[in-house]
């Protein structure tokens, strides 16, 4: 009796004594940003990973670096004052209500003046539609749904490329290596049964049509299943000239499982990221995917041409100790980004960052990217966000397209 | 089975009993009027958007599991699927609203009457089915419209439907920052399943029912219709979870199939009933009241380190909760009461 | 379709369906032998994922050779949760099928947060076994080795299970406990130890499934949820608390999921097995096996 009250009387002190907790920090000059992610449930890992990744950026804001990005020199901000910027980090659970909840917490409480996030495209969409209605500018860091743009959002920025962009580069390759003489006549979708799978494969089929290539299999699936022996099968008999599978780490990982298992080795995979760019799916079947080819936003193989990426990238090592791969890069710099803004608003208003934001204009030379530069379109996209493809070789990725940043060529087909 | 002949017969009962029972009824009717004038009246009091949310979304899930209860608590049939309800009430309002322009309110009488309609023909062949069989059923089944709609186009599959902005209003339930309408149409909503439960308390239905709950088979010796009586409770029952899904909607303006029909949400239905007091007219606001701002802010202040600690404390809070109190909090305090009389009568 | 794609359709179906009714063995036993319907068991095959992958990373031996230690020590949290959790939920004089539905959903919850805590939430593989990614080719039908050894251990241990309760002073006892739980307290059984017993055995089955999946399956704090509801929709088709049900359940939700893949969209394939158990249900309420 007495101790199921101890129980909850403890509870409701810890959750006063955090709420009392946040605002104390009112000494130095701040800039209070908020960060959305999943912390638990199936992709609390990604949530885990952006975290190091944004406070890598923070790192590099705060503290005196010596790296050509926007902010990295000297303390803080030097347009606010030398403000420093304070993270908030929020739990969604890949929730749209918790996460339009704990961006409205964001903003009213801990009185943030630019939200981050929040990788689900679910999410983002009601983030973005928060954030508008409080005049509140939101960084979409990672989802790659192009209609979270198509709003008519004003507060809404995303420096990143979304699926159709992804999605093109993928197929100007396939053009590309049919110039050269490759037969290239099918393809085959596999894609989960979510936003982000449904978006993928609407542009991947009407680019197919478009551009001339037959659709042998269009396997749509339910994402982590027991088993994905029946969806194989298909993808076996169709037996495409590439196969295109938009999926996260776990059915990435249970899909090449399932394939090797089935005796079936694809002639070749152009992969839609997501669970094809995360470490752990190339410690589990990295062997079973040599050759394989992802869309990218990312590569480390750019540190050759600019040294900086690999200083970050060492320093996001020591944080989440695995490297940086397409997610986290599009963290780093969003905060990044939204930082170069808040030093030119000199103001912690949200119209004068969402102007500033809008008026963003960093040359790809100042970012870790292989863009050409961060603006925004009266949307919202930048539109100079150029993917990249980037090949499994060994136990790394290579550039590959386009030319101007392919360190080689593409192996082609991948199993021939 | 005293207790069931007693209960079927109100009448037989003696006039005194039967004029402080309907006194002790309308007692309670008052003593709800204020606390839902109370609970309106909160939101002027804390003027935090953030508790505002706790609050409508605690008031909410008091109705949604008041709704449950006529059906599990009242009726004893122990559904594990109303998520299917909720998520017709959300995708009807949705889908009449976004794209025919049909305002939220008959929308969600659609899905209201929707619901209805399928739990009957649902009713039909469920019924028949015993304890764990009928739960996995009604699992099953949930699974199964989650499963449909996310592959179903017309309603936006696995895109989902997202509200267009409007300007504030009642017509449309759109208000872009203001709470304080939300918390008052969650306080009726609540108020009018409370009002329906307390109706059926009294009613012939509610004797039937907790026949029913507690011996079908006696129940069914002694004229009781337990197939329609179930039938009856499952259509009300659904009715209101659909209303309330359509209000989740308007509330979040944007909806896809995980985040209104997945299984959670029949287990946050049943829950707040059962950690409150299961077949009780309170159980569901007070169970709700507990459970639901205790995994709000334990979510948003210790959720965001991303280690888990947030979902322990919630486990080992419904663990302790079932065990050390079978028939819910709210027993303490009739406990308590019960004890007192006791001791004030010699 | 070829008769080739269509054989291996139906051996695959087979495989799988075999390593579902290891799965869901434990579940079933537990129910016959209390009515308790354990919402953890998801839970319980994830932990047994981690003990598997906890435990080749500490002795760098192979999964198959550590079964039984992770047997042993799913018995152990299976007794463990009983006695302390789930023994409470029985002296409920209220509502005592909810309070264990609930004792024993917290406790899901409580144990997914303690393995994000102590595992991170990142996702995990056992790396090098020795049937991992070997499969065994016969004239175009493929079968992967760890879902053969996964159907030759669920087979094994459906008979080993047969044999305990006909056979052992154990399994009689478990057999009376089902029977009669007061008539059990007169001739001296603890009904308390043996209930225990019986939570560790189901457990130990789950645990067995549990490093075959670890095999060939990744492994992170929310795996169980993958499997949970075709365990307990096995359970049920095949009647809770039989045991033979829950084998020929097992096999029958394999096979049907398979073939409805061919027929509907993939993303569909579980309205197949889901729609075949409300058919057997509606038809016979206790399931195929069951007793009402």
């Amino acid at each position: 009796m007495i101790r199921r009250r101890e129980l909850l009387v403890g509870a409701g002190a810890l959750s006063l004594a955090s709420l009392r907790g946040a605002p104390a920090h009112a000494a130095a000059p701040e800039v209070v940003v908020g960060v959305l992610y999943a912390m638990s449930g199936a992709s609390a890992q990604v949530g885990v990973d952006a975290r190091h990744a944004i406070e890598t950026a923070l790192d590099i804001i705060n503290n005196d670096h010596d790296l050509d990005l926007p902010g990295a020199k000297g303390v803080g901000l030097s347009g606010m004052g030398g403000a420093k910027i304070r993270l908030v980090f929020a739990d969604h659970q890949a929730d749209p209500q918790k996460g339009r909840a704990e961006a409205e917490r964001l903003i009213t409480q801990d009185k943030v003046s630019a939200l981050v996030g929040c990788y689900q495209s679910a999410v983002s969409a009601t983030v973005s539609a928060t954030a508008e209605r409080y005049g509140v500018p939101f960084v979409c860091a990672d989802s790659s749904s192009p209609s979270l743009h198509r709003k008519g959002l004003k507060y809404f920025f995303r420096p990143a490329a979304h699926d159709e962009m992804f999605s093109t580069a993928m197929f100007d390759f396939l053009d590309a290596q049919r110039k050269q003489g490759q037969k290239i006549d099918s393809v085959a979708l596999f894609f989960e049964d979510t936003i982000y799978g449904v978006d993928s494969s609407t542009v991947q089929r009407k680019l197919a049509a478009e551009r001339g290539y037959k659709l042998v299999a269009d396997v749509k699936y339910k994402s982590n299943s027991p088993s994905l022996t029946a969806e194989v099968q298909q993808l076996k008999t169709a037996n495409a000239d590439v196969l295109l599978p938009t999926s996260y780490t776990t059915d990435a990982i249970l899909l090449t499982k399932t394939m090797a298992e089935l005796g079936y080795k694809p002639k070749s995979i152009i992969a839609q990221a997501a669970g094809f760019s995360e470490k752990v799916t190339y410690d589990a079947v990295g062997d079973k995917l040599q050759g394989l080819i992802s869309r990218g936003s990312f590569s480390l193989d750019l540190a050759a041409k600019r040294p900086m990426v690999a200083t970050v990238n060492t320093m996001y090592k020591a944080r989440a100790g695995r490297d940086l791969n397409d997610n986290s890069s599009r963290q780093f710099m969003a905060l990044i980004v939204l930082a170069d803004a808040l030093d030119r608003a000199g103001s912690t208003d949200g119209q004068k960052i969402r102007a500033a934001l809008a008026a963003t204009d960093i040359p790809g030379t100042r970012t870790v990217m292989p863009w050409t530069k961060v603006a925004f379109g009266p949307d919202g996209q930048n539109t100079h966000a150029d993917p990249v493809l980037l090949q499994w070789i060994g136990d790394k990725f290579i550039t590959i397209f386009p030319e101007s940043a392919a360190v080689a060529p593409a192996k082609w087909p991948m199993n021939g | 089975m005293t207790t069931l002949t007693t209960a079927l017969a109100p009448g037989s009962a003696p006039a005194r009993a039967e004029a402080s029972y309907a006194a002790k009824r309308r007692r309670k009717l008052i003593v709800a009027a204020l606390v839902f004038a109370g609970l309106a009246a909160l939101p002027y009091g804390v003027r935090d958007v953030y508790l505002q949310n706790v609050l409508i979304l605690t008031l909410m899930y008091a109705a949604l599991s008041q709704s449950w209860n006529i059906l599990g608590g009242y009726c004893g049939q122990v559904s594990l699927g109303h998520a299917l309800y909720f998520g017709f009430g959300a995708y009807a309002t949705s889908v009449l609203f976004v794209n025919y322009g049909v305002l939220p309110w008959f929308g969600m009488l659609a899905g209201g009457a929707l619901s209805a309609a399928v739990a009957l023909v649902l009713g039909y062949p469920c019924f028949r089915l015993a304890g764990h069989y009928f739960s996995i059923a009604t699992i099953v089944i949930a699974e199964i419209g989650l499963l449909l709609v996310h592959n179903w186009d017309f309603v936006g599959g696995a895109m989902g439907i997202q509200w267009p902005f409007n300007p504030d209003s009642w017509w449309t339930l759109q208000f872009a920052r203001d709470k304080i309408p939300y918390v008052h149409f969650a306080v009726g909503f609540l108020a009018v399943v409370w009002f329906v439960t307390w109706l059926i308390e009294g009613s012939r239905w509610g004797y039937w029912w907790r026949a029913v709950k507690d011996d079908a088979q006696a129940a069914e010796s002694l004229g009781v219709e337990v197939f329609r009586s179930k039938m009856a409770a499952a259509a009300v029952s659904a009715f209101f979870t659909a209303i309330g899904g359509g209000f989740y909607a308007a509330y979040v303006s944007y909806i896809d199939p995980e985040s209104v029909m997945s299984f959670r949400f029949s287990l946050l239905f049943a829950l707040p009933a059962v950690l409150g007091g299961i077949g009780t007219l309170w159980g569901p606001l007070v169970g709700a009241a507990i459970l639901i701002p205790l995994t709000e802010i334990s979510r948003s202040y210790l959720g965001g380190s991303g280690n888990g600690l947030d979902l322990m404390l919630y486990g080992v809070l419904v663990m302790v909760v079932a065990l050390a109190r079978p028939e819910g909090v709210l027993s303490l305090f009739r406990r308590t009461r019960k004890a007192r009389n006791e001791e004030a009568t010699p | 379709m070829t008769t080739q794609a269509l054989v291996q359709v139906l051996a695959s179906g087979l495989l799988m369906g075999l390593i579902y009714a290891l799965i869901a063995v434990g579940l079933s036993l537990i129910f016959g032998l209390m009515d308790v319907v354990n919402f953890a068991h998801g839970e319980f095959l994830m932990l047994a994922m981690y003990a598997t992958f906890g435990l080749v990373l500490v002795t760098q031996l192979d999964p198959v050779v550590l079964m039984p230690l992770v047997a042993a020590l799913l018995f152990m949290l299976g007794a463990a949760a009983y006695m302390g959790v789930v023994r409470f939920a029985m002296r409920a004089k209220a509502n005592q099928g909810m309070v264990q539905i609930f004792a024993t959903f917290g406790l899901a919850i409580l144990l997914q947060g303690a393995a994000q805590y102590l595992f991170t939430p990142d996702y995990r593989n056992v790396q090098n076994t020795w049937l991992g990614g070997r499969t065994l080719d016969l004239g175009g039908i493929f079968l992967p080795w760890p879902q053969i050894f996964g159907a030759l251990v669920s087979l094994a241990a459906f008979g080993g299970l047969h044999l305990l309760m006909s056979r052992t002073d154990f399994g009689r006892a478990l057999e009376a406990t089902r029977e009669d739980q007061g008539a059990v307290a007169l001739v001296g059984i603890d009904r308390n130890r043996v209930f225990a017993l019986g939570w560790g055995l189901g457990a130990a089955l789950v645990g067995l499934a549990g490093a075959v999946l670890a095999i060939f399956y990744y492994i992170h704090p929310q795996v169980g949820a993958s499997f949970a509801l075709i365990a307990y929709v096995t359970v049920a088709l095949g009647g809770f608390g039989s045991v033979g049900g829950a084998l020929v359940a097992g096999i029958i939700v394999g096979l049907v999921e398979a073939f409805t893949a061919v027929i509907l969209p993939p993303a569909l394939k579980s309205v197949g097995v889901y729609a075949l158990y409300l058919a057997v249900v509606f038809a016979r309420p206790q399931g195929l096996f069951g007793r009402l």
